[in-house]
């Protein structure tokens, strides 16, 4: 396991050169001009000069690349060049509005769609079963849009069950705004969740130990629960795991229609203003965060199911 | 397993609780909102108007605008009285007003704001001149002050430093400040009226250092209080601001809506402001048609709903929602490139666009009918601007276009190259970029869209690269010569103008009435360039846009202009009505 786990983390290291260079020449090639942009409009060939010299971008491109590799090490990722705040506060204020939206929501989606899928899976081919897929099916059709225009519209401005939107950095008072962004988050997660885990619960409920259980007179909720959620554990850590860097990373649309002061809104920003600075953090953050996300996956098979061995 | 679960169920119920709202808002609270999340809040790197507008309701410079008055004119703020200039116009002397303080931090011994001296504009100038804070309002002074670019470049250079002296700028008392300019400049005086040429400690700089633009310390009429980015700014009253009283004139208008009603009182009215970012335009609106902001621009979607025939709708009314329509100074343009091969050197080609291009529809499709349609670049309430002026390309004529489609060389479209409409990917500058498409067909022109993110749209301009583009330009100030200078030839890209439109008619006319002091001589030459130019036909002017603004009732003394920005500290909010109209939305 040991060694399993070193040689997966020296991996991530080409992993992520690799992802550095492709970002810097991608941002290099179809960027646009960030001197420029940030000389504004109604710069002179010379003010653009100067600038060009304070954010370095004067120097030759390896050198540029080095000294971006070198932030990287430092883990200084530098100032915004359109805020002119550092990165590293930018994420760390960042990131608890986002988790404090997602975390909850995902979590309480989760539960929601996994305890649907069950009780689908029981009752495979019945009306319940029907009814419950063509609606998972409608839900998913509809644009995230949809729900979030409805929701704020319906149940915020006219029926008055949440506020519009805003925000409150304090931990007791942020709940207060946060409760229609997760209605609307496990609503959108529903459709997609359930018909996912119905599919994985009943390719196992027709598996050989799930007779046996029903002969040897096990309940069904206890063959339910306790075998059939248990060996269809790998696909759901597959699905759950890979979406935590997704958390971290904030929900767009929910943060900008609720004015959650998350992480997403730092993204979107940073690329309309060709801010190379964040757009680089944001990538290698990214980056290590799935890699990460998907190691933990790779031991949690081995814990979960004896069969998997680490090598 | 079900330990889990329940943990998980507790923190997911938790979530959804507390769902009530608090009036946690002290009542004299003025709440604001802004589109767009504001950037900083150090004069220095301001550059759009939603930080304009946030930086100067803490912070002052020498001149503003006076609130009511129509068109703008210029009044002391910070300065004692308007400036004494020169016979050759070179040289400007202000009397600092005496008395004036800054806003109480810990940056000052004591925590005790400390008196403003001349020595601390020249300070803050500096500032902007200094290439390490990489300011984008350095144009305001770029090459106009005596020693002022040099020691920009020593600065660059490391060899000069904050205080190294410039000739140009020079405090011979605490409260006298002499500029001495290069070449005459009448826009100084407009440009000292603008959010980036305020004043600044030094103590508050060098205290912060480059947190400094996250910890505002101005002389103005509210205080910093509080910001969460992206979410929302808290500001309050500044109990020692004395600088001015609410005006005691203003035009007619002004006294049957009541806007003069306080007269001579003290500044500011509210307690408390809160500025909102909010981006979206439903949570915008819909938190102030719930009474949580006290006024917005209607977003476009929202528009047809709320106004008819430039009225509020009668169920609007009924909520005590009010109208507020202002002329924008901008105008929105369809550029072309100068050097481009083909759309730069046929005069003929151009004109043929011009006239296909069918304004009114636009603005109708895509402003709602919210904006004029242009006839120079010169928009309204701006010296220079002439309402019955008609620029003989504006008329939307096909067959006139396709005669000088012919003349141009391409009769019915035939032989013309395909034209390259570059645009930025919002769906709006799409469907416009889609319409000018459409307009072109009519007369057998082929256009191709590029539409790419902002950061590739002006790079492509700035690179010459672009052929036809559409874009916008609003006021810095109420001058003609911000305008005109997009088609100055010493301005070419990367410079603004991007047409890299070169006449050397229009040019001398510039350099002439750069030297004019306003009046009508200066506004005649003004009027030769816009002649000038539409001749050439470097752009097509496409509109001059309308705001429109709603209001609450209890909102008093609502005069908006987007060149204004330090009007928050006139309005008052009638805290009683507001209680009672609130409980109604």
């Amino acid at each position: 396991m040991f060694k399993y786990l070193t040689r997966r983390l020296l991996y991530m290291i080409p992993i992520l050169f690799g992802v550095t260079l492709i970002t810097f020449i991608l941002f290099n090639v179809v960027g646009g001009d960030p001197a420029a942009q940030a000389a504004g409009r109604h710069a002179t060939a010379e003010q653009i000069e100067v600038i060009r010299r304070e954010l370095g971008l004067d120097r030759p491109l390896p050198m540029q690349y080095l000294f971006f590799v070198q932030q990287i090490f430092s883990l200084d990722f530098g100032r915004s060049w359109s805020t002119k705040q550092e990165i590293t506060t930018m994420f760390a204020d960042g990131m608890g509005p986002s988790l404090s939206l997602t975390l909850p929501a995902f979590i309480l989606a989760q539960i929601i769609t996994i305890a649907l899928a069950l009780l689908l899976a029981r009752w495979r081919g019945t009306n319940f079963d029907r009814i419950t897929k063509v609606t998972c099916l409608a839900m998913m059709s509809l644009s995230s849009l949809v729900y979030i225009l409805w929701g704020q519209y319906v149940l915020a401005y006219q029926w008055g069950w949440f506020p519009i939107s805003g925000w409150d950095n304090s931990f007791a008072g942020r709940w207060e705004y946060l409760g229609l962004p997760i209605v609307i988050f496990v609503l959108l997660s529903l459709g997609g969740n359930v018909l996912f885990y119905r599919t994985v619960f009943l390719d196992e409920i027709y598996h050989d130990y799930v007779r046996t259980a029903r002969a040897k007179g096990l309940n069904e909720a206890s063959i339910l629960f306790k075998h059939v959620l248990r060996n269809a554990l790998i696909p759901i850590i597959t699905r759950v795991v890979l979406q935590m860097p997704f958390l971290i990373l904030g929900s767009l649309l929910l943060e900008s229609f609720f004015g959650i002061p998350g992480i997403g809104g730092i993204v979107v920003q940073a690329i309309q203003n060709a801010d190379f600075p964040v757009i680089k953090a944001m990538t290698f953050l990214s980056a290590v965060l799935y890699m990460v996300f998907q190691l933990i996956s790779d031991v949690l098979y081995a814990v979960v199911d004896p069969k998997v061995q680490l090598r | 397993m079900f330990r889990i679960l329940i943990a998980a169920l507790l923190v997911g119920s938790f979530s959804l609780g507390g769902c009530t709202k608090k009036g946690r808002e002290s009542e004299n609270t003025l709440n604001v909102v802004v589109s767009s999340n504001i950037k900083g809040l150090d004069p220095v790197n301001i550059s759009d108007t939603y930080s304009s507008l946030v930086a100067s309701q803490m912070y002052e410079g020498l001149l503003h605008y006076n609130y009511l008055q129509r068109p703008l004119k210029l009044q002391p703020l910070l300065a004692a009285e308007m400036p004494k200039v020169s016979s050759d116009g070179l040289t400007h002397t202000f009397k600092i007003r005496p008395g004036m303080k800054f806003h109480d931090d810990q940056a000052f011994p004591e925590s005790k704001g400390r008196e403003v001296t001349a020595e601390d504009f020249i300070y803050s100038w500096k500032r902007l001149a200094d290439p390490a804070n990489q300011s984008e309002a350095f144009w305001v002074f770029d090459g106009k002050i005596v020693g002022l670019n040099e020691w920009r470049d020593k600065m660059g250079k490391k060899e000069a430093d904050y205080s190294t002296p410039v000739a140009g700028l020079t405090a011979p008392d605490k409260n006298t400040l002499v500029i001495k300019l290069t070449k005459p400049y009448y826009q100084l005086h407009y440009v000292l009226a603008m959010s980036t040429t305020v004043v600044v400690p030094k103590e508050a700089v060098e205290k912060y250092g480059k947190e400094f633009l996250n910890h505002p310390v101005g002389t103005g009429p509210f205080k910093f209080e509080s910001w969460t980015r992206n979410s929302q700014i808290v500001m309050v009253k500044n109990p020692n601001w004395a600088t001015h009283t609410y005006p005691t004139e203003g035009t007619e208008e002004d006294k049957a809506s009541g806007a003069l009603a306080d007269a001579g009182q003290k500044l500011p009215f509210v307690d408390k402001l809160v500025v909102h970012e909010i981006i979206e335009d439903q949570p915008r609106w819909l938190n102030f048609m719930k009474g949580n902001l006290d006024f917005v621009a209607i977003p476009k979607d929202n528009f047809d709903g709320a106004v008819q025939s430039n009225q509020m709708t009668e169920e609007m009314q009924k909520k005590g929602i009010l109208l507020s329509i202002t002329r924008e100074p901008d105008v929105t343009y369809t550029a072309f490139n100068m050097l481009d091969p083909v759309v730069g050197k046929n005069e003929n080609l151009r004109k043929a666009i011009s006239l296909a291009t069918d304004t009114d529809t636009l603005i109708q499709k895509f402003y709602n009918g919210r904006a004029v349609s242009a006839h120079s670049p010169i928009p309204p309430d701006v010296d220079g601007y002439d309402a019955n002026y008609k620029n003989p390309y504006k008329e939307y004529n096909i067959s006139k276009a396709k005669e000088l489609l012919s003349k141009a060389g391409f009769p019915e479209g035939k032989g013309a190259p395909e034209i390259e409409y570059s645009t930025t990917s919002s769906s709006t500058a799409r469907q416009m970029a889609e319409y000018f498409k459409q307009n072109m067909e009519a007369i057998g022109l082929k256009v191709k869209i590029d539409s790419t993110s902002w950061p590739q749209f002006t790079t492509k301009i700035r690179e010459k690269k672009a052929q036809v583009w559409g874009i916008a330009w609003m006021a810095d100030y109420p001058d003609a010569e911000n305008f005109l200078q997009l088609l100055y030839g010493q301005n070419v890209s990367p410079g603004p103008n991007g047409s890299n439109y070169k006449s050397k008619e229009f040019d001398a006319l510039y350099e002439k009435a750069s030297k004019l002091p306003p009046g009508n001589e200066r506004t005649k030459i003004y009027q030769q360039m816009r002649d000038i130019a539409a001749r050439d036909l470097p752009w097509i002017p496409n509109a001059h846009r309308l705001g429109y603004i709603t209001y609450h009732s209890w909102l008093k003394n609502f005069k908006y202009h987007s060149i204004i920005n330090d009007y928050l500290k006139y309005l008052r909010v009638d805290t009683k009505a507001r209680g009672e109209q609130k409980a109604n939305l």
